[in-house]
Order: C-alpha cells, then sequence, then structure tokens
C-alpha cells in the first residue's frame, strides 16, 4: 500500500505531569520504543483521531530521548482541549518530526543567550537541555525567563536546577508577583541589563508570544549580537507540516519547512514575520 | 479515542418562538442516521416522543425568546445543561422573529393579536444569546441534517462543532456552480455563514442569508455587489435584515 | 513532432472507447457556463466550450477527499486513502495544463503527496489549443500559455473538419493506437495546420503591459504599494478568486468521527488564503488578519512566490479569479497599475 504523507503513527501517552493552570507535560513513546530522532527546535504533528491534528513544539532534548518524546501544551483549542482530557496510556497519533531546527553545530564553542518568555520555552527547553547535556562544547549559558506570573512558570523544578548551577546564568521574572514571590518583576527585557555578553561570541535564541518578539530583539541587537546570531521559533497555523497546505506561509516562507526556527537575518525584512 | 466529557450524553429538545422546523429536522435525521439513537439518550423531545425528564447534559433548543418568562424557563435550561446548542437560526440569530423588532410595538401587537393585544405578554424579539450562555449553535432555517450530525459527533468527542466562518461562497464554488449574480439573481452567498452546502445556489436560488452574516462580513463592497446588481437601498435593507434584523437592529423599536 | 489527423466524426467513438477503459473527463454545459465532470455519454462533450468554471484540475485534486481512515479500537490503526483510478482529461485547454505543471511539482516537492501523484500517475491528458480567446478577460498571452508543446500525452488542434493530433508521450502513442485510428497528416494537413496557426496568433491580444517574465521583480519592489489597500477595501473575503484558479493547492485538513466513535476519516478540503482563518492559530492570533495583506498574498503568490519556489509561474492568465470577482478584483489591472507607477517617473 501506498503511504500517506497525512496518515500519523500510533504513540502512547507514557506519563503526564500537570505544569500550570493551562499547561502540562506529556510523555509520549511509541509501542515499538522507536525514538523520535528530532532536532531541538522541531516539531510535530500531533493528531487525536476524530478531533484533529494540531503543531506541537518538542520540549525534550535528543540527548535524553530514553525511547520518549516530551510535548509542553497549552489547553487552547480542540485537540488541546481533548489532549488536556486524556489519561495515561491513551493513545494519540504521531507525524513528524517536521521543521528545521535550532542549528547547534553552528553554536558550539559560543555563548548562547536564552530569552524564553511563557510558552516560548517549551520549544527553547528542548534546545537548553542538549546545551546543558553538552556543557563543555559552549562557552557561557544565559537564560532569561519570563512569564506572566509565578503560577504561569513552566518546568519549575528545572527551573531550580538551573538557578542552583554555577555555569548556568539564570534570570526570571514575572510580569505581576504574588505574596510568595520574591523575585524580579517586570517584563523579561528588565532581565537584560544583568548581563552583558561578548556580542561576536554570542548566539541568542528566543521564543515568545508573537508581541514579546520586537522588544526582546531590540535588546539582544542592543548588545551587539549580530542578526546571524539571533534564532526566533515561529508559531504559525499548520495543517500539513510539509510544506503544502499553505497555511504557514510567511511571505514566501514555510514556518514548516524553513522554519519554525529562524535567524532574525532571514526575517527582519518580512513584516508579516512578526 | 478520546472520552466524551459524558459517556452516552442525555439529550433534551426544547423549544420556544419558531415553527419546530428545526426539530422535525432532527426527527428526520434521526431516520437517515440510525446510529444517533446508539449515540445519545434523548430524555426530553416533546415534538418527538412522550418524554419530559430534566436531567440531561445537552440541551437543543429551538425558538427565539420574545416573552419575558421565556427567560425564566431558559435560564432553567441554562442551568441543568452542561452543554446549550442553539438549534437553528431562531435561537442562534432570531431569525425572522426579530423583523417585528423593526416596526413599532403597538402596531405589531394590534396587527397580530388585534383588539385584545393586551391579553399577552411580548417583547423583542431575540436570539437565545441574549439572554444566556450558548455554547454551541446549528445554524440555518431550517438546520441541515448533516450538519446537527457533525455537531452531535464533535460534541461526542470534545470538540468545539465544526460550523464555518466562512461564506456560502466557498461550498458554492467547491461544488463547480454557476454563480447565482452571472445568470441575473441576487444571493447574499458572499456574506453569508456556510455549512448549508450552498444548497440554494446549487438549486439555482439564491441565498437569503438564513444561516447568519460571517464573523468579518466587508458589508459595504457586499452593499455595492448589491446595488451593482439593481437593488435600490430598501431592497438591500431588506436582504440584509430578512434572516438578520437583530443583528441589525437589536431590539430595535421596542426598547 | 509527428502529426496525426483525427476526423471530428470519430470524436465520440473515441470517447466512447476511452469511458470503458477509463474515467473520462470533459467539458460540459453547465447553464449557460461549462464545467469539467465525468463524461457519462461522448455527446455531453462540449469541446466548444470557453472555460470552464473550476479548472480541470478537480479530477487530480478533488475539492474534497478523504486522506485516511482511523480504526479505533483503544489504539487505532491508520489506513491511507488513495484513490486513484486510470483518468483521461479530454479537451483541457493549455492554460490549464500549464498550471498542472506548478501542481506536479507542487505536490512532489520534499514530500511527496502520493494523494495527488498516484492520481496523476494514472491520468493521461488530451489537450486542445484554443484557437480564441475564451473573452476579454483572458490574458494567457501575456502569461505565454496561450499555446503548448508539452505536458499533454496528445493535443488537438481544431482544422476544420478534422483535428491535428500531436503526441506527447509514448502512452498518447499507445491510447491512439488503441481507440483511435488517426491517419497521419499529409502535406495538405500541414498546409492547413500552419494556416490555423498562423491566423491564431493576432486573435490573442496581450493585456499585460510588460513581460511577464519581469513579474517577480516588479512585485519585489510592490509590497507597500498602495493598490493593496484598495483591493482590501474591495474584497469581500469569499474565496472564489482562489477556488477557480488552477494553480492554487492549499487545503484545510479536517478530521470527522462515525457516530459509534469506532471510526474516524481524515479529509482534505480546498482552503483559501483570502479567508479571515487561514492564518489564525488556536491562541486567536490571526497572522494575516487585513484583506488588504490577503490579497496581497495571493498576488504575490501569482506573481513571483510560486516561481521562485518551482520555477513555474502561480498565474497561468485564464481570467477565471477576474470572471469570479463580484467586486471586481482584476488581477490583470493589478499588474499593470504596480508596473505604471513604478514606471512613472
Amino acid at each position: 500500500m501506498t503511504d500517506s504523507i497525512y496518515a500519523p503513527r500510533m504513540a502512547r501517552l507514557a506519563d503526564i505531569r500537570p505544569m500550570t493552570e493551562l499547561e502540562k507535560l506529556f510523555v509520549v513513546e511509541f509501542p515499538d520504543g522507536s525514538s523520535l530522532g528530532h532536532q531541538p527546535g522541531q516539531f510535530v504533528m500531533l493528531s487525536i483521531p476524530g478531533v484533529g491534528e494540531a503543531p506541537i513544539s518538542i520540549s525534550s532534548s535528543p540527548s535524553r530521548s530514553n525511547g520518549h518524546f516530551e510535548l509542553c501544551v497549552r489547553r487552547m483549542g480542540d485537540v488541546t482541549g481533548v489532549l488536556h482530557r486524556m489519561k495515561p496510556g491513551d493513545v494519540v497519533g504521531i507525524r513528524g518530526p517536521f521543521g528545521h531546527g535550532f542549528p547547534i553545530e553552528q553554536m558550539r564553542g559560543k555563548d548562547v543567550l536564552f530569552a524564553p518568555g511563557g510558552l516560548g520555552l517549551a520549544p527553547l527547553r528542548s534546545l537548553i537541555n542538549q546545551v546543558l547535556d553538552e556543557r563543555g562544547s559552549f562557552g557561557r549559558v544565559i537564560i532569561l525567563y519570563g512569564a506572566k506570573r509565578p503560577a504561569e512558570l513552566l518546568f519549575r523544578d528545572e527551573l531550580e536546577q538551573w538557578a542552583a548551577r554555577d555555569d548556568v546564568e539564570f534570570h526570571v521574572t514575572v510580569d505581576r508577583g504574588d505574596e510568595t514571590w520574591t523575585g524580579n518583576v517586570g517584563v523579561i527585557t528588565t532581565l537584560f541589563p544583568k548581563i552583558t555578553v561578548d556580542p561576536r561570541n554570542t548566539v541568542a535564541v528566543t521564543c515568545g508570544p508573537p508581541i514579546m518578539y520586537r522588544f526582546v530583539l531590540m535588546e539582544m541587537l542592543g548588545k551587539g549580537i549580530p542578526e546571524t546570531q539571533i534564532y526566533l521559533s515561529l508559531e504559525r497555523r499548520m495543517k500539513c507540516g510539509v510544506g503544502k497546505c499553505g497555511h504557514c506561509q510567511i511571505n514566501n516562507l514555510y514556518c514548516c519547512k524553513e522554519g519554525p526556527v529562524f535567524t532574525y537575518a532571514q526575517i527582519k525584512n518580512i513584516p508579516e514575520a512578526l | 479515542m478520546s472520552k466524551s466529557p459524558v459517556a452516552k450524553p442525555k439529550v433534551a429538545f426544547f423549544d420556544f418562538a419558531s415553527c419546530e422546523g428545526c426539530q422535525l429536522t432532527v426527527v428526520d435525521s434521526l431516520q437517515t442516521h440510525l446510529d444517533l439513537l446508539d449515540a445519545v439518550e434523548i430524555v426530553n423531545f416533546r415534538e418527538a416522543a412522550t418524554l419530559d425528564g430534566w436531567d440531561f447534559d445537552i440541551a437543543f433548543v429551538e425558538g427565539s425568546i420574545t416573552r419575558p418568562k421565556d427567560e425564566e424557563r431558559l435560564r432553567r435550561i441554562r442551568e441543568q445543561a452542561k452543554v446549550l446548542v442553539a438549534l437553528g437560526a431562531c435561537a442562534d440569530t432570531g431569525c425572522v422573529n426579530a423583523l417585528k423588532n423593526l416596526q413599532p410595538p403597538e402596531e405589531v401587537r394590534r396587527y397580530v393579536y388585534g383588539e385584545h393585544a393586551d391579553w399577552y405578554e411580548t417583547y423583542a424579539a431575540r436570539p437565545l444569546s441574549a439572554v444566556v450562555k450558548v455554547d454551541a449553535v446549528v445554524p440555518g432555517c431550517p438546520i441541515d441534517p448533516d450538519e446537527f450530525v457533525e455537531v452531535v459527533k464533535a460534541l461526542l468527542v470534545g470538540k468545539k462543532p465544526p460550523i464555518p466562518d466562512y461564506p456560502v461562497c466557498v461550498e458554492c464554488k467547491l461544488k463547480g456552480n454557476v454563480c447565482i449574480f452571472h445568470v441575473g439573481g441576487i444571493c447574499m452567498g458572499p456574506v453569508t455563514r456556510a455549512g448549508c452546502g450552498a444548497i440554494c445556489p446549487t438549486y439555482g436560488d439564491g441565498c437569503e442569508g438564513c444561516r447568519g452574516i460571517i464573523p468579518h462580513p466587508n458589508e459595504n463592497a457586499m452593499e455595492e455587489v448589491l446595488d451593482e446588481a439593481g437593488l435600490t437601498l430598501d431592497d438591500i435593507m431588506h436582504y440584509f435584515t430578512m434572516f438578520n434584523a437583530y443583528r441589525e437592529v437589536g431590539t430595535g423599536k421596542w426598547e | 513532432m509527428r502529426l496525426r489527423v483525427l476526423p471530428k466524426e470519430r470524436v465520440p467513438d473515441l470517447v466512447r472507447a476511452l469511458m470503458a477503459d477509463y474515467r473520462v473527463w470533459g467539458p460540459k454545459a453547465k447553464g449557460p457556463q461549462f464545467a469539467f465532470e465525468p463524461l457519462y455519454d461522448p455527446a455531453e462533450m462540449r469541446l466548444d466550450y470557453n472555460i470552464s468554471i473550476l479548472s480541470p484540475k478537480v479530477a487530480l485534486q478533488p475539492p474534497q477527499e478523504r486522506v485516511a481512515v482511523f480504526h479505533l479500537d483503544g489504539g487505532f490503526t491508520v489506513e491511507p486513502v488513495i484513490e486513484a483510478e486510470p483518468t483521461v482529461i479530454f479537451g483541457m485547454h493549455t492554460c490549464d495544463l500549464h498550471a498542472l505543471a506548478l501542481l506536479d511539482k507542487a505536490f512532489s516537492a520534499d514530500f511527496p503527496d502520493a494523494h495527488y501523484l498516484e492520481r496523476r500517475k494514472k491520468t493521461l491528458i488530451v489537450s486542445m489549443e484554443c484557437l480564441q480567446p475564451c473573452d476579454e478577460h483572458s490574458f494567457c498571452k501575456s502569461m505565454g500559455t496561450w499555446t503548448a508543446d508539452s505536458g499533454y500525452d496528445l493535443h488537438l488542434i481544431d482544422l476544420g473538419d478534422a483535428y491535428g493530433v500531436y503526441v506527447g508521450t509514448e502512452a498518447g502513442e499507445a491510447l491512439l493506437a488503441k481507440y483511435a485510428q488517426a491517419r497521419p497528416a499529409t502535406d495538405a494537413d500541414v498546409r492547413r495546420l500552419n494556416e490555423v496557426m498562423s491566423t491564431k496568433w493576432p486573435r490573442f491580444p496581450h493585456r499585460l503591459n510588460f513581460d511577464a517574465a519581469e513579474l517577480p521583480s516588479l512585485l519585489a519592489t510592490a509590497y507597500d504599494h498602495p493598490i493593496w489597500a484598495e483591493l482590501g477595501d474591495r474584497c469581500l473575503s469569499c474565496g472564489s478568486c482562489t477556488n477557480v484558479c488552477p494553480t492554487c493547492y492549499c487545503f484545510n485538513v479536517i478530521d470527522s468521527p462515525d457516530l459509534s466513535l469506532k471510526e474516524a476519516v481524515r479529509m482534505r478540503r480546498w482552503d483559501s488564503c483570502q479567508l479571515d482563518e487561514f492564518a489564525r492559530v488556536a491562541s486567536g492570533e490571526n497572522f494575516r488578519e487585513a484583506r488588504a495583506a490577503r490579497q496581497r498574498h495571493r498576488m504575490f503568490r501569482k506573481g513571483k512566490w510560486l516561481y521562485e519556489r518551482f520555477g513555474e509561474m502561480g498565474c497561468v492568465g485564464c481570467g477565471r479569479c477576474i470572471r469570479a470577482c463580484l467586486t471586481h478584483i482584476n488581477i490583470v489591472d493589478t499588474f499593470n497599475a504596480i508596473h505604471a507607477s513604478q514606471h512613472r517617473r
């Protein structure tokens, strides 16, 4: 039988971990134990048969695959809404991995500055953990993380680990604090004055809500980081994941093929991109 | 397959000011989709069965709200229902019932009830959503039986019913129809919500807008199209209000 | 290329013979217009048609098709649905033939799409030379698609009482040998053909005021042109321009369960970049919210982006989008206006 590029493989939810009011972490495995074989920054098309399919970025790093991968998913639409009601052992469909991830080879030997906002940590965590697992191959590792409220911080246990490491410069902020919060308050850009970088030798990586990019990019460019060394992971509507259906087009770039990871140099002249 | 929020949902049907044609269409789809009765348990359906249960998960409500005391009953349905679905145009948009909102109340009351108008309570016609939160709609006058089944399926798997936000033109083109405007007709298809399979244009009649206006219509452009097709401003207003008067004027001259 | 000659009175027999072994699509009357549909009787075929409402791509990428069936049993199995049957598209005009070249590339690139490609593999194309433009909206001459020397299996040219037949492929040769006794052309046939073709050219006007090869570079300077706002004001966002377009292939993917929840189908359906929701994500963010931006997107795909990606122009000059638009958005006028404003100074 001829295969269809739109037919997913069956996968199982090995574990589901609540993260915030809106986000859960889904640990996914294929019944035959095979690995997904992804690069940090890539995404999968996740199907719930009869409900639909949605593009989801991969949150786990290939260096920690162990026959499974992780998806940090916000409850938002049909597919994610039903997914959030599922139990460990339930099955989903997976196509992919798709897209162009982070070019980790070109990052080796350099300082890496991560600046995820909100759910933008989901795709960046894949790269962050890969970098930390090969810590010796990189220069400084700086993580600036911003969320709206303390209750919306993702991967809290890992944030604590990153904060505790002396080979990671970690700063976190929330737009609005609460009675338990003693850390930074303010948008993510307020973290940038806390760090200095060697711009020539720094690769910057960001992902977050659309409104965030302009301000974060200003900070990165302000620090002198070249446009070709600033990476963004963009979100778009996707129905095929393989460059056919047209939904994810950003002018002539297909977010599902040339992206979702772009350099700022690639998209800076495309008003539609940001 | 995902678990439905309710295993085999208990379903009830209710009606307010309407012709009950949408419930009749439901009865019709029960005959063409025999497995509907395996998928849900009907506990209240005055039009079709001697059932009057009030323990239900999904309420399909036909009809517009036209009397203050309707609100009380609708709120009671809302309290009980996990999911409340507006069944058909009367419930969804106010449909032709809302035409009366364009006329002065006294005139309408005298015209409809004659000298005993005082005996009857009535106020501006309105869709269910003017009174309670509506979770889903099955648009149309009458509803499309296949779309009704699609809505039921969506509720079974716990997703938002797939009611299109795009206009009838899309479905009309996908059917390869001759455009009604190209044969001298008038059609509200460019601004009317699809989902009916463009049934009227497919049979040569212009769309009259019974499924409601799409979310972001280009009304100026549509008015120009109708003007070019020879309609007067009054005619154009008539086309926009026949099924969509509530959208145009709300409660209009009544409040 | 060898020319054969097929007397016109033999065409119905040819089509009838083909219908026994193939699904044959051809132009049929639909009210005062024409549509490509499966033929059930050779007499239905109207080779004198001007243009079909939808392009014959409907035979290769149907408006809606199933792509997979899920069988649900706690887990699930997936059964791809590849529906391809031996097919002949009869009477395709050369604009639509050029469009197929683009569709072939788009569905083959990177991740080959078997649903289209299997159907394409089993489809033979019998195209037809147009001897006059469809109407005032055709601009095939400007787009270089008013004739064709490849892409078909057989190509018919009306010589009066017979068709001249060019054979484009071995499959075409075999089809001709098996189903139609076309005779070799005589010198007189060739003279007649040359006469027909030489009188054809002047009948086709150029409608673009510049060479279509300039389109990609012209548009490169027109991203912020004020014309997009004008088009945006007029656009109904009804999607008709893209749905009738022979090179548009964007689609939506839709899953639907059956009532027993034991089976589900995955369908794809034509979608349009002109619809409000096309670029909207689940969070509500709409990345192409303005009608002006959506019209610009369409025009750029037609005149620049698809060409840059696949080496085939995204517009073949058929004029369908112009005819379909109720608010007179006109791709030729748009391109001409941009050209005029860039060359005014």
